[in-house]
């Protein structure tokens, strides 16, 4: 069985597409995004009083002459994992004012992306048997469980809902150790420590055990993230690096030593390590510059072993 | 609050990784210390301009410096397009695909700096050490540190340090760094004061009594110092900006040795959000290069003031010619007539030079700890790609030390530090040390140039794809002025031949040293094949790393 990878898409229209098609590419049976589906950020096209759009894209001022035009950018907005969103001059000064409109219309603007990411699923691999798995985590809002649930090719999974991989099974849980950004899914290490548990209750063979838990191991290396003053801005330039993983993740993959362990998160931490008898990886992420960072895993079913892995830039 | 008719802004939830960005100050402490006007640029860079006597410095440096932020502007236009990368083996692994990029990064980032170790012991050595055995007057050490077995225990000593100091984690080290950027600038600021009010008589006085008592010599030392050399009409004349080009152009592969590195550590994390992110980090590059620039010029036209042009380039010949095994004898002095150790003489007081020694030694421990660090990536990075095997990039779960991938470094760095202390040939070879990781940058450099044809998508993805020059991408432009300095540095480095008239200025391209150059290269070229074959044989394509999904 070959298991294709990604994590922390973010909303990247492009890293979507092309992981869509991972599964031809690399001869892969099931591709899985292990989480964090939806993007981070708004771009406003506001129209003008007189009629034009403009709108600001990588600190530069568009000014959008034409329909085309317009839908040209929101391409290249859609493609870095923004949500491009048409609004009025007075609308665009009223959210910048009211967060509630704000976060109204993030709600709006993911659950519409997530819907139309899963009809581009439905489009492009019904019936080639080629499984498409996405994962919801810490920056995923609760409300794209249930878009996700009720897809019909695009299976999903979280603590609670173990999938079945042929002979194996995969537990998956999107919930995380605390951030400095307070997100959907995050609990202190104690109780992410009972929520593993739980999820771990209807496992019981660590050879047939896949972990999709989307925070790395504490201290694993595929957890290093730079360090963070107060106030968001970096130590030292963002020469300083720390461990941020979960302490619960590292215990626990000690613990029950499953074959194989995906995680994500950490950005800039692609990597893999053996903890124990298990093989962890992280093949980070680069949503924003369009390339899918992946990792590709064999698995020999008999032997119940992975036979090889690969992290790929695709 | 917006007003209606400025520029519309992104909308941004709260949501991992948002993070504030870069201070510029952070990023400008990293790249100066990076040109380390002491470490580098007075050791060798500012202490071989006696070998080009016709030409001048300040012009050099001017040009050099130029051309410079040409890298500069490239490799932050490189770290905007593709954000924590990893740096050259990436970029380069985008464009050529995975064997070329790996034999020229783990050449200039991992090989190379196996003979950097004993450049950064005889730094060490002769910057902090030996100067502070001679104003604590231990003599029995000083003698010691002058001797092969001396010089190579250094070498262990420096290893072992830059190792712990990974094993320390870079934000320990950051705020090491960060302490010894202050303590160096006033112990530069006190050396420049006393350059500027204290007087060339005054300084050759002191000299003269202070190498009497500190080394015992007798009669006119400053005099006999610059005899040694070969007298007034061997070195360079006053320092001056003409030739502006000419012979001055010969000084610039010896800058090199110091100020190519203003990139050095271009890794940038979190997430570029436009073209201010790019300009904070070209920013902070441009002004480590330019400040470290004007603080050596300050210093040279001091230095003609105050020690006098001909005693002070005297003084370095003195040191270059014995260091590297051009004569027997160090001349008056027994240890090199390094500025700090001279200023310190002017105090006529052993304590306060030996303080003035040690503060600046903080320029060599801010430093230092970067030795091994990049490597470390390096090693990681083509472990993660399975080029070299999982095992490298093992860290150990207790103390958080990659243990492989400093043996990996330890081991090969003591090797050559053995020849390097106990022969004198491998001295010599010391532009070998920029050479290769100038190679690097060339590689980086043509990348940079063909990646917004070779890499469409992903160049104009990014803030970069906005500048250019007329009608030419920025990065084009940048990439290939860097590459034609770069070129212009390897053509005169390696040619006319060594054995021609003129044809050894840089030691560099005579046979035994081009065969330890071209050995890293066949070792790197071996590994790779090597790993193609065995992970062929295990189910996994190498060449699949880097090749692009369709996205339609």
């Amino acid at each position: 069985m070959k298991i294709f990878f990604v994590t922390d898409l973010h909303g990247s229209e492009i890293c979507w597409k092309k992981f869509l098609n991972a599964g031809s590419f690399y001869g892969a049976d099931v591709v899985i995004l292990g989480g964090d589906v939806t993007g981070k950020a708004m771009v406003p096209i506001v129209q003008r009083a007189n009629g034009t759009w403009e709108a600001s894209l990588q600190d530069h001022r568009d000014t959008l002459e034409s329909e085309d035009a317009i839908v040209e950018f929101e391409k290249r907005v859609m493609n870095r994992g923004y949500y491009p969103i048409r609004v009025s001059d007075q609308e665009y000064v009223a959210m910048q004012e009211d967060e509630v409109l704000v976060d109204k219309r993030f709600k709006e603007v993911m659950l519409d992306g997530t819907e139309r990411w899963i009809a581009m699923a439905e489009e492009k691999l019904a019936n080639t048997g080629i499984r498409v798995i996405a994962c919801p985590a810490n920056d995923d809002m609760f409300e794209i469980d249930d878009l996700l649930s009720g897809a019909r090719v695009v299976e999903t999974g979280d603590e609670d809902h173990p999938i079945q991989l042929g002979d194996f099974t995969m537990v998956s849980m999107g919930w995380t150790n605390p951030t400095p950004w307070h997100t959907f899914r995050e609990e202190e290490e104690p109780e992410l420590a009972v929520r593993i548990d739980r999820a771990l209750e209807g496992a019981t063979d660590p050879e047939t055990t896949i972990f999709n838990f989307h925070a790395p191991p504490y201290g694993s290396k595929l957890d290093n993230a730079p360090a963070l003053n107060p106030d968001l801005t970096y130590v030292s330039g963002g020469q300083a690096i720390r461990p941020v993983g979960s302490t619960s993740v590292h215990e626990s993959i000690k613990r029950f030593q499953p074959l194989l362990s995906l995680h994500g998160h950490i950005h800039e931490s692609k990597g893999a390590t053996r903890i124990g008898k298990t093989l962890a990886l992280n093949p980070g992420s680069s949503y924003e510059e369009g390339i899918l960072q992946a990792a590709v895993v064999n698995i020999d079913e008999k032997k119940r072993k992975v036979k090889n892995y690969q992290l790929v830039n695709g | 609050m917006a007003a209606v008719g400025e520029a519309p802004t992104l909308f941004l939830r709260k949501a991992t990784g948002l993070v504030k960005g870069w201070s510029k100050f952070d990023a400008f402490l990293y790249s100066f210390m990076s040109v380390n006007f002491v470490t580098l640029g007075l050791f060798f860079s500012l202490a071989v301009i006696g070998y080009v006597p016709e030409g001048q410095v300040l012009p050099a440096l001017v040009i050099s410096g130029l051309f410079i932020s040409c890298i500069v502007v490239t490799y932050a236009g490189l770290i905007s397009i593709m954000p924590r990368a990893g740096g050259d083996y990436v970029w380069q692994s985008r464009v050529f695909g995975g064997g070329l990029a790996f034999v020229l990064s783990v050449t200039g980032w991992w090989f190379i700096l196996w003979y950097w170790t004993p450049i950064y012991a005889s730094i060490l050595n002769v910057e902090v050490l030996q100067p502070l055995a001679a104003f604590l007057g231990m003599d029995g050490l000083l003698t010691f540190l002058g001797k092969d077995i001396g010089l190579f225990t250094i070498c262990v000593v420096t290893a072992l340090l830059a190792g712990y100091l990974v094993s320390l984690g870079m934000e320990g080290y950051a705020r090491i760094q960060k302490v010894c950027f202050y303590i160096g600038l006033v112990a530069l600021a006190v050396v420049f004061l006393v350059m500027l009010f204290g007087s060339k008589a005054g300084f050759e006085s002191a000299f003269n009594q202070e190498a009497g008592n500190l080394f015992g010599t007798t009669g006119n030392a400053y005099r006999d110092t610059i005899t040694f050399a070969g007298g007034g009409a061997a070195l360079p004349a006053d320092i001056g900006l003409t030739p502006f080009f000419g012979k001055s152009m010969l000084i610039i592969p010896f800058l090199c040795f110091w100020i190519l590195w203003p990139n050095w550590g271009s890794t940038l994390y979190g997430e570029v959000r436009g073209a201010s992110d790019f300009k904070r980090v070209m920013s902070g590059m441009m002004w480590g290069l330019w400040v470290t620039i004007a603080i050596a010029a300050v210093f040279l036209v001091l230095s003609s003031k105050f020690f006098g042009w001909d005693f002070f380039n005297a003084g370095n010949v003195n040191f270059i010619n014995y260091f590297y095994g051009y004569t027997d004898s160090p001349g008056p002095t027994p240890v090199w007539t390094y500025p700090p150790l001279l200023v310190g003489m002017f105090f006529h007081n052993d304590l306060i030079g030996a303080l003035l020694v040690l503060a600046f030694g903080a320029w060599f421990l801010g430093w230092a700890g970067t030795l091994f660090l990049s490597s470390t990536r390096v090693i990681f990075a083509a472990a993660f790609d399975r080029i070299l095997p999982e095992k490298v990039a093992d860290v150990s779960e207790r103390r958080h030390v990659p243990v492989w991938a400093l043996i990996l470094m330890l081991v090969p760095s003591i090797i050559v530090s053995a020849f390097y202390a106990f022969t004198t040939v491998m001295k010599t070879w010391i532009i070998d040390a920029v050479l290769v990781i100038a190679v690097t940058f060339f590689g980086t450099a043509i990348a940079a140039m063909l990646l917004p044809w070779r890499k469409k998508r992903l160049y104009e993805a990014s803030a970069m794809a906005r500048y250019k020059v007329a009608g030419i991408p920025l990065i084009t432009v940048t990439g290939a002025l860097s590459a034609l300095f770069l070129g212009y540095n390897l053509y005169k480095w390696l040619w006319p031949p060594y054995n021609s008239p003129d044809g050894n200025l840089y030691a560099v391209n005579v046979p035994d040293s081009l065969w330890f150059m071209v050995s890293m290269y066949v070792l790197a070229l071996v590994i790779y094949v090597v790993a193609k074959f065995v992970r062929k044989s295990q189910g996994i394509d190498l060449s699949a790393i880097h090749k692009e999904i369709p996205v339609e």
